[in-house]
C-alpha cells in the first residue's frame, strides 16, 4: 500500500502540473492579452505594477514567462489579488473556503442521504407508485434549469410564503453587535461537524473492536446524546444565536440543491441494489428466513454502496469550489462567486490561485477514493 | 458463510458481530452506518430514545432560536436618548475623469465626479428638523442593498488600486473636502471651506515662483474623536499623497506636475502651493474635492509605512491598514464589515452639518445656514421661489449596505422590504423595472445618466480621416429611430459629448447632424457629402419613391484618390454583453453598406475591443461607452492629440491643432466662466469635426420603498446611485 500511495503522489505531482500548465494556457488564450493585463493595470501602483511584471517574468518570452509561473505556483507564491489588494491570494481563498464547505458539504450529505434512501425504497419495491413518483420528480428536477429554480424557490418560500431570507448567509441586523466573524462561526460549525464524526467513529470503532454481544445496540444511543450535546454547547455558547442564523439562511439552498441532485444517486443507488439483489448471498439471507428489511438493509443495500460511496466522496471533494449558480442566486459569497468575479474583474492571480486549488483538490478526491476502495472492499489490492 | 456466497461486506451483517474485525472492515462498515440512518428504526426501545430525542432537540432548538429573537430585539431597541440628528453630508467623492471604457458591469472604477457634499432636493422642499426616531425607541436603520462586497475600509486604498464603485457607495462621504457640488445644480460651494479662496497669485518663495491660494475653514467642525478638523489635516493629507506617489484615482486629485504643498497659516487658514498655474481640473474641480484625512490618525500609520523600504512595500502597507476606527467627519462612521455580507456605518452625533437648512432658488442663489452656526450665500440675492430646501440629518441611525449576489436577489429583497434601497451604477434592467412598476409600496424613479455611448473612428486611416465620411456616416444613423422604435425608449438619443442631464455644461446649441431627416433626405445628404469629398460610385444609391427604404444600393463607391473604398470593421460589444451597443451596430452596418460603404460590424467580447482600440490601435471604427465627469475636462483626454498614443485615450488619433488650442486653454482657465463658453465651443467643434458620433445613452432607474423612506429629491444626473443614496437626507416614515 506504501509503494501504491508513493506511486500515487508521483502521478499526483505529474497531473497537478499538468492542471497548472493548462491553466497558464487557457489564461493566455483568452481575448485581451494577459501579460499586457498584468502589467499595465491602471489600478495598480507603478511600482507595483513593475514589481509584478519582475516577479512573473513578463518581460520575458512566453516559454520563460510560462517557467517563472511554475515555480511561483510551486513556491506557493500566487501572488497579490487585483481585485482586494493588496491581500494575498491566499488569504482570499481561505476566507471563502469555510462559507462554502459548511454549504456545500451538508447540502452534498443530505442530498446523498435522500437519494440513498429512495433509492434503496424504489429498487425494493419495483413499479410502485413510489418509484414512479420518485424516478418523474428526481428526473424533473435534476434536469431543471438552475438559476431559474433557484429563483423560484426563493420566490416561494422567501417571498410569498416568507418563511425563510432571501438569499446570504446572514442576517446583518442579528448579526451588526455580534463580536466575532462569520468565517469564526463557520470554521466553529465546521469543527463541531468534525469532531462529532471523528466521535461517531470512535464510538462504532469501540463498540465494534469490543465484540461483546449486546454493546451494539449502544452504539446510537450513545451517538443520538452526543448529537444532541451539540446543539445544547451551542445553546450556552457566546454564539449559538449566530450558528442558527446561518442554519436558518441555509435551509433554502440546501432544499435546492438536494432536490436538483438528488435524483442521481438515487437512480445510482437503484441500478446498484437491481444488481446487488441478484447476488446469491441475497437469496441465501432470505432463505435463512430473515426479515424482508434486514435483506434489503443489511445485505443488499450495505453491498450497493461501493458505487454510492465513492460517488458521495468525489462530490464531497468537488464541494469545496461551490457552485457558481446557486452561489450566486441565494448570494452565498463562497469559492465559485470568487471565481466568478475573479474571473470578471480579470484578477487574473486570483482566477489561477482558485483554479490551481480546485484542481488539487481534486486530484486528493482520487486518492482517497482509491485508498477507500482498499477499505471498503478488501477483495481490491493495490500493487 | 462462505467466501462463495457472501459478499465481504456482508459480513457484517446483523446476525453477528464478528470477532477479530480489522480496521478496514470497521471503516467498512462506519460507511454503511453513516449512510444507513434508516436501520436506526429497527429496534423499539431505540425508536422511543430516538424520537425522545428529537423532542429534546426541538425544545433546545427553539429556546435558541427565542434566544436568537431576544439578542435581535435587544438590537433593534434603543432605550437611551434618541441620537442627535447627526448625520453627514457626503464629502464630496473627488472627481475623476472617465479613465476606463464604459463597461456595463457595476464593477468599473468610480466614474463620476463628485458625489455632491450637501445634497439639495427639489421635489419636496421638507425642512424636517433632523430628529432620528419618531419617539418610539426604535431604531432607524437605513437598509440599502448593493450588489458586490466591498473590498477595502481604507479611503487611500479605496481612491488607489482598489477603486470600484462599491467601495465608493460605502466609503464615500465620511470624509470632509474643501468645497463640493450642490444637490441638483451641481454648483461648486464651499463645504470644509468657509468661502470661496483667493484669486490665484505668482508669488516668490525662496527664489522660485509659485502660484497660491488661501482658503479659509469653517470653525467648529470637528472629527468624531472630539479634535477639530484644522488645515493641517489637509496639508497631511494631500503631502502623503504627493510623497508616497499614490496612484489611481490620486494623480488626478493631486496632481504632482501642479500642486507643491500646502501650508497651515492658522487652524482654520490654508494656504496651498502650486508649481504653475492650475486650471479649474486642476484645482477647483479636483484638489479642492479631496477627501481630507485626521492627522492624528494617520500620522503614525503613514510614518511606520514610510520605514516599511521601497516606495511599493510603503503603499502596500498604508494600504493595508484597517481602517474601519478612523475617526469620520461625515455624518457616518464606519462601524462593522462582515466580508461578503454586509457593511454597516452608524451616525455621527458630533456631525457638523447636522441641521444645516440648504436652500436654492430658481433665479440661481444658493444658501445654507446653520442654527448657531455658519451662514453662506453665493450667486445671487436670495429671494423669489425656491427650487430645493432641505435640512441635513442624518436621520438614520445606522446604514446597513447588505451584499446580495445578482441583481434579482436584490430585487427580491426589496419587494420583500429587507431593504429600502438599492444601488446599482446601471440602474435597474428592464424586466426588473416591469416588476416594480406599480408595485404596492415601491416607487420607481428615472433620471438622466452622466455617460455617453459612441462611433468613434481610427483617424490613421482612410476613409475615416474624411470629414465629410464622417459626417455620412452620423447622417445615415438615425437615433431617434433606434431608440424610441427598435429599442422602445429604453435609451435616449445623444448629439453633444456632454451629456443633456449635465446641464450646467451642456450645449443645447450644439449641431444635430441627421436630426429629424427622413431616411431618403438622410440618403441624399450622405450622397451629397461624400460627393463633395470627391467620392463617387459606379452605381449611386437610390431611395424608393415613398422615400422608405433604399431601392438601389450604391455600388462601387470609390475613395477620393480613386481607389476602391477599403472593407472597414465596426468593433462592437457583443449582444451578451451589451445588447444596445450591438443593435446599434447592427444597425449602422444595414444603413452604411445600402449607401455602398462596405462595413461589417464585429459584434466581441469588450477585453477585445479595448486591447485593439486602446492597447494596439489596430481597428477602423469601434463602438464602446465612457462613463463621464460633472466637470467636462475629459474632452481634453479623449481629443487632444497629445494623447493619441499607445494606450491613450485618443485611441482614434484625432488631430487637430485648432482643438488642441481650446483643450489646452480649458485645462488653464481658472474662471468658470470662461471655462464654460470653452466647453460650449469644444462641443460645438466636435459635433462638426466628429472624431466620435455621440450615440444614445441610458437613463438611470432606480426604486425604492416609499412606504418607508422618503427622500428629499428624486431628480438628480446619474440617480441617487450618484450620490450613494443620500443617506444624510433619507428621513423615515
Amino acid at each position: 500500500m506504501t509503494g501504491y500511495l508513493a506511486k500515487r503522489a508521483g502521478q499526483m505531482a505529474l497531473t497537478l502540473f499538468l492542471i497548472v500548465t493548462l491553466t497558464f494556457f487557457l489564461v493566455q488564450a483568452q481575448p485581451g492579452d494577459y501579460a499586457t493585463f498584468y502589467a499595465l493595470n491602471p489600478d495598480l501602483p507603478a511600482e507595483v505594477r513593475a514589481q509584478i511584471k519582475e516577479s512573473f517574468g513578463l518581460d520575458k518570452p512566453l516559454w520563460q514567462q510560462y517557467l517563472v509561473h511554475m515555480k511561483n505556483t510551486f513556491t506557493g507564491n500566487f501572488g497579490v489579488s487585483f481585485g482586494h489588494f493588496p491581500r494575498p491570494v491566499l488569504d482570499v481563498l481561505a476566507e471563502r473556503l469555510p462559507r462554502t464547505a459548511v454549504l456545500f458539504l451538508t447540502a452534498t450529505a443530505v442530498s446523498f442521504y435522500v437519494g440513498f434512501f429512495l433509492g434503496k425504497a424504489i429498487a425494493w419495491r419495483r413499479g410502485g407508485v413510489l418509484e414512479y413518483a420518485a424516478t418523474i420528480s428526481g428526473a424533473t428536477l435534476f434536469t431543471a434549469f438552475t438559476p431559474a429554480f433557484g429563483l423560484m424557490m426563493i420566490w416561494i418560500f422567501a417571498f410569498k410564503l416568507g418563511w425563510l431570507p432571501v438569499g446570504k448567509f446572514l442576517d446583518p441586523l442579528v448579526w451588526r453587535g455580534a463580536e466575532v466573524s462569520a468565517n469564526h462561526v463557520f470554521s466553529y460549525m465546521l469543527v463541531t461537524g468534525a469532531a462529532f464524526i471523528a466521535f461517531a467513529f470512535l464510538v462504532l470503532f469501540f463498540f465494534r473492536r469490543s465484540g461483546r454481544i449486546g454493546s451494539a445496540p449502544l452504539v446510537r444511543p450513545v451517538i443520538a446524546v452526543a448529537a444532541l450535546a451539540i446543539p445544547v454547547a451551542w445553546a450556552f455558547s457566546d454564539i449559538g444565536y449566530l450558528a442558527l442564523d446561518i442554519l436558518r439562511h441555509m435551509i433554502l439552498p440546501i432544499v435546492t440543491l438536494t432536490l436538483i441532485s438528488f435524483a442521481g444517486t438515487m437512480l445510482l443507488t437503484r441500478n446498484s441494489m437491481l444488481e446487488t439483489m441478484r447476488e446469491d448471498y441475497v437469496m441465501a439471507a432470505r432463505a435463512k428466513g430473515l426479515p424482508e428489511k434486514v435483506v434489503r438493509d443489511r445485505h443488499a443495500a450495505r453491498n450497493a454502496l461501493l458505487p454510492v460511496v465513492t460517488s458521495l466522496v468525489y462530490s464531497l471533494i468537488f464541494a469545496i469550489d461551490g457552485s457558481v449558480i446557486i452561489e450566486g442566486v441565494f448570494s452565498w459569497p463562497g469559492m465559485g462567486m470568487t471565481l466568478l468575479d475573479a474571473v470578471r474583474s480579470e484578477d487574473l492571480p486570483l482566477v489561477m490561485g482558485s483554479m490551481v486549488f480546485i484542481g488539487l483538490f481534486s486530484l486528493l478526491a482520487h486518492v482517497i477514493v482509491d485508498v477507500l476502495y482498499v477499505y471498503l472492499d478488501p477483495r481490491i489490492r493495490y500493487q | 458463510m462462505t467466501g462463495s456466497i457472501v459478499h465481504p461486506l456482508d459480513a457484517l451483517d446483523s446476525g453477528g458481530i464478528q470477532h477479530g474485525l480489522t480496521a478496514k472492515h470497521f471503516l467498512a462498515a462506519i460507511a454503511c452506518d453513516v449512510l444507513d440512518f434508516g436501520a436506526l428504526f429497527e429496534v423499539d426501545w431505540m425508536l422511543h430514545t430516538y424520537r425522545f430525542s428529537m423532542i429534546i432537540g426541538l425544545i433546545v432548538a427553539t429556546l435558541v432560536l427565542a434566544g436568537c429573537t431576544r439578542e435581535v430585539v435587544t438590537e433593534v431597541v434603543v432605550t437611551a436618548t434618541p441620537d442627535p440628528a447627526g448625520a453627514s453630508a457626503p464629502p464630496a467623492a473627488p472627481p475623476t475623469t472617465a479613465a476606463r471604457p464604459q463597461a456595463t458591469e457595476a464593477t468599473s472604477t468610480p466614474a463620476s465626479s463628485a458625489t455632491p457634499a450637501v445634497p439639495a432636493a427639489t421635489a419636496a422642499p421638507a425642512s424636517v428638523s433632523p430628529t432620528p426616531d419618531a419617539g418610539d425607541g426604535v431604531e432607524n436603520v437605513y437598509q440599502i442593498g448593493i450588489s458586490a462586497d466591498l473590498t477595502t475600509t481604507n479611503v487611500w486604498a479605496y481612491l488607489g488600486p482598489d477603486g470600484t464603485i462599491w467601495n465608493q457607495y460605502v466609503l464615500g462621504g465620511s470624509k470632509p473636502s474643501l468645497y463640493t457640488y450642490s444637490a441638483q445644480r451641481f454648483d461648486w460651494v464651499p463645504s470644509l471651506a468657509s468661502d470661496f479662496p483667493t484669486a490665484l497669485a505668482e508669488e516668490p518663495v525662496d527664489g522660485q515662483t509659485f502660484w497660491t491660494t488661501e482658503v479659509p475653514l469653517k470653525e467648529g467642525v470637528t472629527w468624531s474623536d472630539g479634535a477639530p478638523v484644522t488645515a493641517e489635516d489637509f496639508a497631511f493629507t494631500a503631502q502623503t499623497v504627493a510623497e508616497m506617489q499614490l496612484s489611481g484615482n490620486w494623480p488626478s486629485i493631486v496632481d504632482p506636475e501642479y500642486f507643491d504643498h500646502a501650508e497651515a497659516l492658522g487652524p482654520h487658514q490654508l494656504k496651498i502651493y502650486f508649481k504653475q498655474k492650475p486650471g479649474l481640473a486642476r484645482w477647483q474641480f479636483s484638489l479642492a474635492f479631496m477627501p481630507i484625512f485626521s492627522k492624528a490618525y494617520w500620522e503614525p500609520v503613514v510614518a511606520e509605512a514610510m520605514q516599511a523600504g521601497e516606495l511599493t512595500e510603503q503603499q502596500k502597507v498604508l494600504y493595508a491598514h484597517d481602517a474601519s476606527d478612523e475617526p469620520t467627519a461625515g455624518g457616518y462612521g464606519f462601524e462593522k464589515w462582515e466580508r461578503g455580507a454586509f457593511a454597516e456605518k452608524i451616525s455621527n452625533p458630533d456631525y457638523y452639518f447636522s441641521d444645516t437648512v440648504v436652500t436654492q432658488y430658481a433665479s440661481g442663489a444658493y444658501f445654507e445656514t446653520k442654527p448657531g452656526g455658519h451662514e453662506f450665500g453665493a450667486f445671487g440675492e436670495t429671494g423669489g421661489d425656491k427650487s430645493l430646501e432641505y435640512t441635513v440629518g442624518p436621520y438614520a441611525d445606522s446604514t446597513i449596505y447588505s451584499i446580495y449576489g445578482s441583481q434579482d436577489a436584490t430585487v427580491l429583497a426589496l419587494k420583500k422590504g429587507d431593504i429600502d434601497f438599492m444601488l446599482n451604477p446601471l440602474g435597474l434592467s428592464r424586466g426588473l423595472q416591469e416588476q416594480l412598476q406599480g408595485e404596492d409600496g415601491l416607487t420607481v424613479i428615472e433620471n438622466p445618466n452622466d455617460g455617453v455611448r459612441y462611433l468613434g473612428f481610427n483617424f490613421r486611416k482612410e476613409p475615416m480621416s474624411s470629414k465629410e465620411f464622417r459626417q455620412a456616416v452620423a447622417t445615415l444613423i438615425d437615433k431617434e429611430f433606434l431608440t424610441s422604435t427598435v429599442l422602445q425608449g429604453v435609451a435616449f438619443p445623444m448629439y453633444a459629448m456632454v451629456p443633456p442631464g449635465n446641464q450646467a455644461w451642456y450645449n443645447a446649441d450644439v449641431p444635430e447632424i441627421g436630426k429629424g431627416m427622413s431616411r431618403a433626405e438622410r440618403v441624399a445628404r450622405a450622397v451629397e457629402l461624400l460627393k463633395s469629398a470627391g467620392f463617387t460610385w459606379e452605381t449611386e444609391p437610390r431611395v424608393s419613391e415613398d422615400g422608405r427604404f433604399v431601392e438601389q444600393r450604391g455600388e462601387g463607391l470609390k475613395m477620393p484618390n480613386g481607389e476602391p473604398i477599403p472593407a472597414i470593421d465596426i468593433l462592437a460589444p457583443s449582444p451578451g454583453y451589451d445588447p444596445l451597443r450591438s443593435t446599434f451596430a447592427i444597425w449602422i452596418e444595414r444603413w452604411l453598406n445600402e449607401v455602398g460603404i462596405p462595413v461589417h460590424a464585429d459584434l466581441t467580447g469588450f477585453n477585445l475591443i479595448v486591447e485593439k482600440v486602446f492597447d494596439q490601435q489596430d481597428f477602423d471604427m469601434w463602438i464602446l461607452g465612457w462613463g463621464l465627469s460633472l466637470y467636462p475636462d475629459y474632452l481634453e483626454s479623449f481629443f487632444h492629440s497629445r494623447h493619441s498614443g499607445l494606450q491613450g485615450h485618443n485611441a482614434g488619433g484625432y488631430n487637430n491643432p485648432e482643438f488642441d488650442k481650446l483643450a489646452d486653454q480649458l485645462l488653464a482657465e481658472t474662471d468658470v466662466e470662461a471655462a464654460r463658453q470653452l466647453v460650449f465651443n469644444m462641443q460645438e467643434f466636435l459635433a462638426e469635426d466628429l472624431p466620435y458620433v455621440p450615440l444614445f445613452d441610458t437613463p438611470l432607474v432606480e426604486a425604492y420603498r416609499s412606504d418607508r423612506i422618503k427622500f428629499p429629491y428624486t431628480h438628480s444626473l446619474g440617480g441617487l446611485q450618484d450620490a450613494s443614496g443620500l443617506t444624510t437626507l433619507v428621513q423615515f416614515k
